[in-house]
């Protein structure tokens, strides 16, 4: 099999130039750095190539790991004797970023006797703009073929998969451009003479962006317009996508009054009920958020509005030892912490990333959302003040989200300002990329496969641990009775570390098993208090709550603890591949749970006094 | 508004972090301060010796400024753009 092998500088339209030749659906995003990972397919129309997609690097004198790992790979290719041609993609209009890299690529490759084409992307934007770009003169100058290319419109690519085909898989450069001994600086001059020579000439397209960003980066608008632009985003999190949410309940309790009769075995037919359906079901809702983000994320990155988010918040966040390029992964975090972890990757800096990672556990996700409702239903009166203006348990919804990200950021500060550490800081520099309107199927594709992701990888680990709590509330009486199963025996011995919070066995139960996923929280106390769907009909469980004797405190507490501890095995299990270290992973979970608890038992002495 | 041209003759030696939004610039050097490898990376970027800047916005409150070098914008902190020695060279530019 043939490799073709596709490089280019960061946000060049590499990506999706790669879904357009393989078909597939790699993430594209107007934004510096999404290609992270090195993707492969077949390259449609060519037989027996394979075309290899390389994380994008403004250089190969790598200054970050990730750096010096796309710089490894392109190395190791060119000694890749199956590796038929290097395909190099500029961006046609900003050709002087890209043409020192590209020189770089066309000395590598002589070197190493590799074909190599340019392929000068965008030239759709140049035909809108009416910009003219000399590929034929590029291409003299380089002594390389140059092919104007839109990977947006599918334009010139019939003759690269025509270049593509003519290669026999042994296919060697002739070298001409004599690079091969040039050092970088020369490379340098030599970029910005080309570029001028052979660019487009005229500034129309950086005029345009400048309009935009005089009003979204204006001290007074931008903030206006970026509040705005981040309550749509909230607003599409929380309200549209609940009726796709209450599509698939309903969807699953149909399913479940169809099916669930129909099995004739008890422990069976229990198993179905409660744990395929009540466990995994509880899960699967959650999905369409999932959806929804992803797409109104891609939707901002696209349209090349992400990066000036990111500047905007780049201030605030360096107090607390972050980056602006933290806020988007956090602000995914605020729906659920895994996109949010996957969007980590943009952050060039490995130190930001980490801190980031330990931020985004922190911030208010949606699986606490149940959490918080049931338990402020519980305990905190449902009066206002102000005449009607402010709700008290509106209130308390909002103190509690604020302070999940505050603590959030405390921790991230904290850590910054205390550990030593071996990971490479890099300070903030971001290429703001044009404005353009967003490409809508990419998105679609990219917010199913995220969804599809996000149900095959954590769906698992939540089937697994459902599988497991239902066993040990199943036996040994086969569901007879919760407080006789193995569950409620491990309720009994884990009630004295939550006694201290004015907690019973029950409630520890709820904590225990809410460690696969916050939301179960609810439904195990449903469970115990005899309540089937709990999560549907929150009214009776928290008349049920408020009889049980719990106390003010004892609810503050929880809600305390909640929105601190990491209780997510999912979210546990991806911070451990993202982060490629379980230790870390290990760490925060035990170090939010120590600090939840210690949190919560504060807040139960503190609360106790006054209640 | 047009663009008002310095004397040449009163260079005004300054960092790149100090420009105002509107104010052009000539790129000196880099100082000690700035690591090697993040001098070159700036190199790549296009903030070269002798290339003109542009300051394009300057936020409130330190955010990090926004530069024209060359048809690319990017924003710079001023973690970096406080060790880019640069010439001022025109003021009242119309981005």
């Amino acid at each position: 099999m043939k490799r073709v092998i596709l490089v280019g500088s960061p946000n060049s339209g590499k990506s999706l130039l790669f879904n357009r030749l393989t078909g597939l659906s790699h993430k594209v995003a107007n934004f510096p750095g999404i290609t992270v990972d090195v993707g492969r397919g077949a390259i449609q129309g060519v037989p027996d190539t394979e075309l290899v997609d390389f994380p994008g690097t403004y250089s190969l004198a790598p200054i970050s790991a990730e750096e010096t790992l796309a710089v490894e790979y392109f190395r190791d290719a060119l000694t890749d004797d199956e590796v038929s041609r290097v395909l190099c993609v500029v961006d046609a209009t900003r050709l002087e970023k890209s043409l020192y890299f590209t020189l770089q690529v066309i000395r590598e490759c002589e070197r190493y006797s590799k074909p190599v084409t340019v392929l000068a992307n965008m030239v759709d934007v140049l035909d809108k703009h009416d910009l003219q770009f000399d590929a034929s003169g590029l291409a003299g100058a380089l002594h390389t073929g140059v092919l104007p290319i839109s990977a947006r419109s599918g334009k010139g690519l019939e003759p690269l998969q025509q270049l593509m085909l003519q290669d026999d898989g042994h296919a060697k450069a002739a070298p001409a451009a004599n690079l091969a001994d040039t050092p970088d600086a020369l490379l340098r001059g030599t970029a910005h003479q080309l570029a001028r020579q052979y660019g487009p000439r005229g500034d129309v397209l950086v005029r345009s962006q400048t309009r935009f960003d005089s009003f979204f980066l204006h001290s007074v608008t931008g903030g206006i317009a970026f509040f705005a632009i981040m309550y749509v985003l909230f607003q599409s999190i929380f309200t549209w996508a609940a009726p796709v949410m209450d599509g698939v309940e309903t969807l699953l309790a149909w399913m479940a009054a169809g099916i669930v009769p129909l099995i004739g075995n008890d422990m069976a037919r229990d198993f179905v009920s409660d744990a395929l359906f009540g466990g995994i079901g509880a899960f699967l809702v959650f999905v369409p958020q999932i959806f929804v983000l992803t797409f109104v994320i891609g939707l901002l990155e696209d349209s090349g509005y992400m990066a000036r988010a990111a500047l905007i918040c780049h201030r605030p966040l360096r107090i607390f030892g972050l980056t602006g390029k933290s806020f988007i992964p956090m602000l995914s975090g605020v729906a659920c912490a895994i996109p949010g972890i996957y969007a980590a990757r943009s952050i060039d800096s490995p130190r930001k990333r980490l801190l980031t990672y330990m931020a985004i556990p922190l911030m208010p996700c949606s699986a606490r959302l149940p959490v918080y409702t049931l338990l402020i239903a519980a305990f905190i009166p449902a009066g206002t003040a102000i005449g009607g203006l402010v709700g008290w348990q509106g209130l308390a919804m909002f103190a509690i989200y604020f302070f999940g990200m505050m603590v959030g950021l405390l921790v991230t500060g904290f850590v910054s300002r205390t550990r030593e550490d071996h990971f490479t800081d890099l300070p903030f520099v971001l290429e703001l990329p044009p404005y353009r309107l967003p490409s809508l199927m990419p998105l679609l594709r990219n917010s199913v496969n995220r969804a599809q992701h996000f149900v095959t990888k954590a769906g698992k680990i939540i089937f697994a641990v459902t599988v497991i709590i239902w066993v040990l509330g199943y036996f040994p009486n086969q569901g007879a009775d919760l407080g006789d199963s193995f569950l409620g025996y491990i309720g009994r011995v884990i009630e004295p570390l939550f006694s201290p919070l004015g907690l019973d066995w029950r409630y520890g139960v709820a904590i225990f098993t809410s460690f696969a996923a916050r939301e179960v929280f609810v439904g195990t106390l449903g469970t115990i208090f005899g309540i089937a769907s709990a999560e549907d009909n929150m009214l009776p469980l928290v008349e049920q709550i408020q009889a049980s004797n719990l106390s003010v405190a004892s609810g503050l507490s929880l809600l305390v603890f909640f929105a601190i501890a990491l209780q997510c095995i999912s979210t546990v299990a991806i911070l451990a591949k993202e982060s490629e270290s379980t230790a870390l992973a290990v760490r925060l979970f035990v170090g939010y749970f120590a600090l939840a608890y210690v949190a919560a038992f504060a807040m139960y002495q503190i609360a106790s006094v006054f209640t | 508004m047009p663009a008002l041209l310095l004397n040449p003759l009163q260079p005004m030696s300054q960092t790149l972090w100090s420009l105002r939004a509107g104010e052009r610039c000539e790129i000196v050097g880099y100082d000690e301060v700035l690591a090697d490898n993040y001098r070159v990376r700036m190199m790549e970027f296009g903030f070269h010796p002798g290339e003109s800047v542009t300051c394009l916005q300057s936020p409130s409150f330190g955010a990090p400024k926004v530069y024209r070098v060359s048809n690319t914008i990017f924003s710079l902190d001023d973690e970096v753009a406080a060790h880019i020695e640069v010439q001022l060279t025109e003021t009242g530019v119309v981005p």
